[in-house]
């Protein structure tokens, strides 16, 4: 049992004096903080850059006929949706986050909203192209089927598509939120004190690196791991209305 | 000029990369009022593509289509009215998964026609009962047959009370014994005085209840004209091969 007794007193030494373990929590917050804030901002991004991308898939054939001023606009949004996908996408999320702290917002001092800003932008290009693969998994006969009714475009995306489509993202969403809560550990990167700063902060005041980086580690397992359930707890029942 | 063509379809043209495949060739046909034209040809010989064409699911490159006497081809008419006007019928069924049968049969109708939830409900029970599926009205789209599928989505045309039905091969995804029931229900419909237009492969079916048939091949209009005249005395080679071949 010597080993147990020395986990114990490490425990107490690296956690418990001058009360470290606030410093994991309120990390932890923090992380908690920043993700939230950007799966909202990117859900509201991505659903914005999706509607756009396939409202220009699906019209753009019947709108070539008549070239009016609601054709280019659709051209433009849809080249400029294109564009923040390659680039966001195209690049890593760490220069991202640093260019938001020192080129764009070099003048705020609030870095947890530009963390929030930045991994907001980030995830919304992810969640545009989930969002946009649900509405292409919904077969293009339910899409004839609204429209042959008398539904206008809209009506039939309201009415006929976009129920059928959440029911295709929603694991998918949430699977972008459980990568999102990782992604967050490099908010350290432009001086936050997130869960993962945290623990090396700690490290760096202990010399001891085990116990902190593990506690970490087990912490995002955790989160993780609980946020993975519901998700299946979800599918299932999303499954089950299907029959 | 009115007369009683519920549909006229003039010099109609669906090209594909730029005019090298030519998925209809010139066509024009009219459909008058309480008719049923039956359109029959083998496969890509621009049968749906034409059936599709009439409610702008497919648009033509060139042409016109009048119906009602409105020419629906002009961009400035408002397609989403008259497609209320023009039930149709797709070979796989297209039934909304997520809604119960009610909720399929009901949900243009309340939503466009400004109905409210019980006189939808209410007349899509009528209906139901006609087809002999009212007892389904609470399930789910996934848990009918076929043919039971497709006499539903006949219905869901129908609660929007149209005057033109299309049917685009309405059997061919059905199992053979499930043919007959959904035929039966078009029969009935056509002898309810419905302008109808059937893509189909059921040559009995046309043979019988057909007003004209249409014979089209390779996007061209090959022959029409009554059922004897197509069936018992065609005029080009053409057709007499194609009739060889399925009867």
């Amino acid at each position: 049992m010597m080993w147990f007794s020395n986990f114990i007193s490490d425990f107490k030494f690296v956690f418990l004096e001058s009360e470290r373990y606030k410093l994991i929590i309120e990390g932890l917050f923090v992380t908690l903080e920043i993700t939230l804030f950007a799966v909202l901002i990117g859900i509201a991004l991505g659903t914005v850059v999706a509607s756009i991308r396939s409202t220009y898939d699906k019209n753009i054939e019947s709108l070539k006929k008549r070239k009016n001023l609601g054709y280019y606009v659709l051209c433009v949004c849809n080249v400029i949706c294109k564009i923040y996908l390659t680039v966001i996408r195209g690049t890593p999320t760490v220069v991202q986050l640093l260019i938001a702290y020192f080129i764009v917002f070099a003048t705020s001092n609030n870095d947890v909203q530009i963390a929030v800003f930045a991994f907001g932008i980030n995830s919304g290009a992810y969640v545009a192209e989930i969002i946009r693969a649900g509405i292409m998994a919904v077969p293009e006969g339910q899409f004839e089927a609204g429209r042959s009714l008398g539904f206008n475009y809209l009506q039939t995306m309201f009415h006929i598509i976009i129920p059928q489509m959440v029911k295709n993202v929603l694991p998918a969403l949430c699977n972008e939120f459980i990568v999102l809560i990782k992604e967050t550990s490099i908010a350290g990167y432009i001086g936050i004190t997130d869960l993962t700063k945290a623990g090396d902060l700690i490290r760096g005041r202990t010399f001891s690196a085990f116990l902190p980086l593990f506690g970490v580690a087990v912490i995002y397992l955790l989160l993780v791991l609980v946020l993975t359930y519901l998700v299946g707890k979800l599918e299932r029942r999303l499954r089950a209305n299907e029959r | 000029m009115k007369d009683n063509k519920i549909i006229r379809v003039e010099n109609l043209k669906k090209y594909y990369k730029g005019g090298t495949i030519k998925a209809l060739d010139n066509i024009s046909i009219n459909v008058d009022e309480g008719e049923v034209v039956v359109i029959i040809g083998p496969s890509g010989s621009g049968k749906s593509t034409l059936l599709r064409s009439l409610n702008l699911l497919e648009i033509p490159t060139e042409g016109n289509i009048f119906v009602d006497d409105v020419l629906i081809t002009d961009p400035k008419t408002d397609i989403n009215k008259h497609r209320q006007k023009m039930g149709m019928v797709f070979q796989h069924f297209n039934l909304f998964p997520n809604m119960n049968i009610l909720k399929n049969l009901t949900i243009a109708p309340t939503r466009l026609l400004g109905k409210s939830n019980d006189e939808a409900t209410e007349y899509a029970m009528e209906l139901l009962e006609r087809v002999g599926l009212a007892d389904r009205a609470t399930a789910f789209p996934s848990q009918l047959s076929g043919g039971q599928k497709q006499r539903i989505a006949i219905v869901r045309a129908l609660c929007m009370n149209p005057k033109i039905m299309l049917f685009d091969e309405p059997t061919s995804a059905l199992d053979p014994e499930m043919v007959g029931e959904v035929l039966d229900v078009m029969k009935e419909l056509a002898a309810q005085g419905m302008s109808m237009v059937v893509v189909t492969h059921e040559m009995g079916f046309a043979r019988e209840v057909a007003d004209k048939v249409v014979f089209m091949d390779a996007g061209q209009l090959i022959e029409q004209g009554t059922p004897e005249q197509i069936f018992e005395h065609p005029q080009s080679e053409r057709l007499k091969t194609f009739l060889d071949k399925v009867i």
